[in-house]
């Protein structure tokens, strides 16, 4: 069965690897891939040949990124979040404008409101979040509040035992969105589910997305289903609360409509005309649906592509729901290798 | 047998929390299914305890009340038996070690007065001018570790003194304090003073910030931040050390290996380091050989005393061994681990030496019967026996245990061949935790109260 993605596969192939129109980047790989991108790629399940090059975007000059075919286009850079070693880039020309209304249509399904401004108390540049977000705001004619947030300080604090300076500097943030949220019009707060666990924690903070916010959008970390709960049923149970899946490479997968027979309470699809999540077990195959597995990314843009990328993640394989041909994933949580777990001195 | 079913309590109130984990056994069965407070639901009991808390004592009688429950009744379904199965399971404690922390349990719940009396100064100053001890807060966040059931009776004290308290369980060790919070309830103890919080770390840290007063066990790098925290006692690691300086018989090294193996190298108080003035070796061989004779038994055994570990437990802590023999003369001889047929490991008591006092690996603390011995001379002094929950000092020079007892670092001095834990109401374990909990306030004039 041929789909519309894996036409979408097989353009994308002609586009990447074409001197006339592919970037330096993929052009110097075609030689060492062992196989012809443009011959032998016919669907979705062939671009698992690929390589997984994403560790290469920690050092490659972004200008050798961008494909010659859109040589006269502006371009911006993004960086992920830095949590497995130096930060990848990824260049943007318009796909991610493509992805944000589609995403935004999504978003509005789930009851978030069409208008209104937003605040953002989230990772700004070299973050794509920031960006993200304020997009999301202007498409509804929304003002767009921020308070910037460096995640790679407090990974670094944390990672230094230092997590008590960490929550300084959560309240620090908090103390910002104050005056903010007692003095704008915010109707949509998007943020981390740490940055809402400490908004739940002081009491005029809490009180103000109570009386102002009409909906919540978290994303940035995995949440637990027993925090979700607490957030929906306990803390805000008057209020939209949906989640938002991502990273500077693969974009967003905003939580889906639920549906009937869903046990999960939220569940993330990616956009599907550019991106394709599976799930795979230890042995790279996908895991059956209602499996856990390790996330594994395909991105197939004109101006990026990003095949066969094994993330930090592992969820939980859905089925798609009817009308639409992609899986969910559900209950996303950080992967970990049995060998990370050391031993600590002590008799404890 | 199926697991048992484990949930957060907020007061009487059960939360069927949605985040489940699995706690499995040292031999990798499932003992239990428990549902973990995230930090929301932690938030939530914070706030309906803090709602409640008046700082009142409850009913004295309560407590021993609630001691010989715990000690003889089926209490939430689980005779005495059940209960010293789970922890036997999932901690791989020995059944006569505990039932031995049940007795101290006891022990310390019935001595409460007594401790209370001997802990504080006297409060009557005649004419009109007294004092009154009153809790320095309200609520009182215990976030425990599992390798042993007695710590427990430090949350119990602070309930008595008038706290509202917060549990965190030690991950392996949900099953002593839902048995002593069913004890209290089923003494009488009014609804609301509790919460039973299974949780990650993170969450613990929570508590603790979030309390007036508390407690954490643990490791090193989970009890770092709060050393500097007044309203946090810390148990780390205990290191307890001794200094051998008189000559070698049967009754010392007796002595010290029974100090190193007592319920089987669990506790904060086993002994860690010995220092001597003898030949090192002679001493190191002489305890290796007794270590090395304890067998290995079934858990329920009652002559067993040896530890069980789940076995990725057990392969770290032989990689971190190894990486231990290879800068220290190792004279325990004969394998580290010995596996058994149900897939848990007993750690062998292992026994090493160093060159010098000051080796940086000299009071290196295990979960197991582990010590490491090296040289003292007097030229040495109190220097190698700092950082010692106890220091046993074997030795007659009288200006050392005189300094051992002014050095800050060292928390309790025993003499001769006295046990490290041997003690009564008013000997502190680290500090005067009545005082910790308690503060004394003037009131003066002809009024009673």
């Amino acid at each position: 069965m041929t789909s519309h993605f894996d036409s979408h596969v097989r353009e994308s192939m002609t586009w990447h690897f074409d001197t006339n129109t592919g970037s330096p980047f993929w052009l110097a790989k075609r030689a060492e891939l062992g196989f012809d991108p443009i011959r032998d790629v016919r669907s979705a399940a062939d671009l698992v040949l690929f390589p997984d090059v994403s560790a290469e975007l920690r050092s490659v000059t972004v200008r050798d990124l961008v494909p010659k075919g859109l040589s006269d286009r502006v371009f911006q850079v993004y960086e992920s979040g830095g949590t497995t070693g130096e930060p990848k880039r990824i260049v943007d020309c318009g796909y991610r404008v493509r992805m944000l209304a589609w995403a935004r249509q999504r978003l509005l399904e789930l009851g978030v409101p069409p208008g209104g401004d937003w605040l953002h108390l989230g990772p700004t540049g070299p973050h794509v979040a920031g960006s993200d977000v304020a997009r999301h705001s202007a498409m509804g004619g929304g003002f767009f509040h921020s308070v910037d947030f460096d995640p790679r300080w407090v990974k670094h604090l944390m990672a230094h035992g230092l997590g008590e300076i960490a929550e300084k500097y959560l309240e620090h943030l908090l103390d910002q969105a104050e005056p903010i949220l007692r003095t704008q019009e915010i109707a949509v707060l998007n943020t981390t589910p740490p940055v809402l666990e400490a908004i739940c924690a002081r009491p005029e903070l809490y009180e103000l997305v109570q009386s102002k916010v009409e909906a919540i959008l978290w994303a940035g970390t995995s949440i637990s289903l027993e925090t979700l709960r607490q957030l929906r049923e306990v803390f805000f149970p008057d209020k939209v609360i949906a989640g938002v899946y991502g990273n500077s490479l693969m974009g967003i997968a905003p939580q889906r409509r639920p549906v009937d027979d869903d046990i999960h309470p939220c569940v993330f699809t990616p956009f599907p005309e550019t991106t394709r999540i599976e799930l795979v077990g230890a042995d790279g195959q996908p895991v059956d649906y209602g499996e856990r597995g390790r996330v594994r990314l395909h991105l197939v843009t004109e101006e990026m592509f990003l095949p066969n990328v094994l993330e930090r993640d592992t969820a939980v394989r859905v089925k798609p729901v009817p009308g639409e041909d992609v899986d969910g994933l559900a209950d996303v949580q950080t992967y970990r290798a049995l060998d990370e777990v050391e031993i600590i001195e002590g008799v404890y | 047998m199926a697991p048992i079913v484990i949930d957060p309590m907020i007061g009487a109130r059960t939360v069927a929390s949605a985040d489940r984990s699995q706690l499995n056994g040292v031999s990798g069965e499932p003992v239990a299914d428990v549902g973990l407070a995230p930090r929301l639901l932690a938030q939530s009991a914070v706030a309906e305890l803090r709602a409640d808390a008046d700082g009142v004592p409850p009913d004295p009688a309560i407590f021993p009340r609630a001691a010989a429950l715990f000690a003889t009744e089926n209490l939430a379904g689980a005779s005495p038996n059940d209960y010293a199965l789970n922890v036997i399971r999932s901690s791989g404690l020995t059944m006569s070690a505990v039932r031995r922390s049940v007795e101290e349990i006891v022990a310390q719940l019935t001595e409460l007065p007594e401790t209370t009396a001997a802990e504080l100064p006297r409060t009557e100053f005649g004419n009109g001018f007294r004092t009154r001890w009153v809790p320095r807060g309200r609520l009182f966040a215990a976030v425990l570790a599992s390798n042993h059931p007695a710590p427990n009776a430090s949350w119990v004290q602070a309930l008595f003194h008038g706290y509202s308290v917060l549990v965190r369980p030690g991950s392996r060790d949900p099953f002593t304090p839902l048995r002593l919070i069913a004890a209290l309830t089923a003494a009488g103890l009014p609804a609301g003073k509790i919460a039973f919080l299974p949780s990650s770390h993170a969450v613990g840290e929570f508590l603790l910030g979030q309390a007036d007063r508390g407690i954490v066990y643990g490791g090193e790098s989970a009890v770092t931040r709060w050393r500097a925290r007044e309203s946090v006692a810390v148990r780390g690691p205990g290191r307890a050390k001794a200094l051998l300086d008189a000559d070698i018989d049967d009754t010392v090294l007796d002595h010290l290996a029974y100090s190193a193996s007592f319920d089987g190298g669990a506790r904060c108080n086993n002994l860690s380091a010995v220092l001597t003035s003898r030949p090192v070796a002679q001493v190191a061989d002489g305890l290796a050989l007794r270590l090395r004779k304890l067998p290995v038994l079934p858990a329920t055994d009652p002559a067993a005393d040896l530890l069980f570990l789940e076995r990725g437990r057990a392969q770290r802590l032989e990689r971190l061994i190894d990486s231990m023999r290879a800068e220290l003369t190792d004279h325990s001889g004969g394998d580290s681990m010995v596996e058994l047929d149900d897939g848990s490991v007993v750690p062998q008591p292992i026994v090493l030496s160093a060159p010098t006092a000051s080796h940086p690996l000299v009071g290196t603390e295990l979960p197991f019967p582990f010590v490491v011995v090296a040289p003292w001379t007097a030229a040495d002094g109190i220097a190698p026996l700092r950082d010692s929950l106890v220091l046993n000092l074997i030795t007659d020079r009288a200006e050392l245990v005189s300094r051992a007892l002014r050095e800050p670092s060292v928390r309790k001095v025993v003499r001769g061949t006295v046990l490290p834990w041997a003690t009564v109401p008013g000997i502190p374990h680290d500090d005067n935790f009545t005082q910790f909990l308690l503060e004394p306030k003037g009131c003066i004039g002809d009024s009673a109260e």
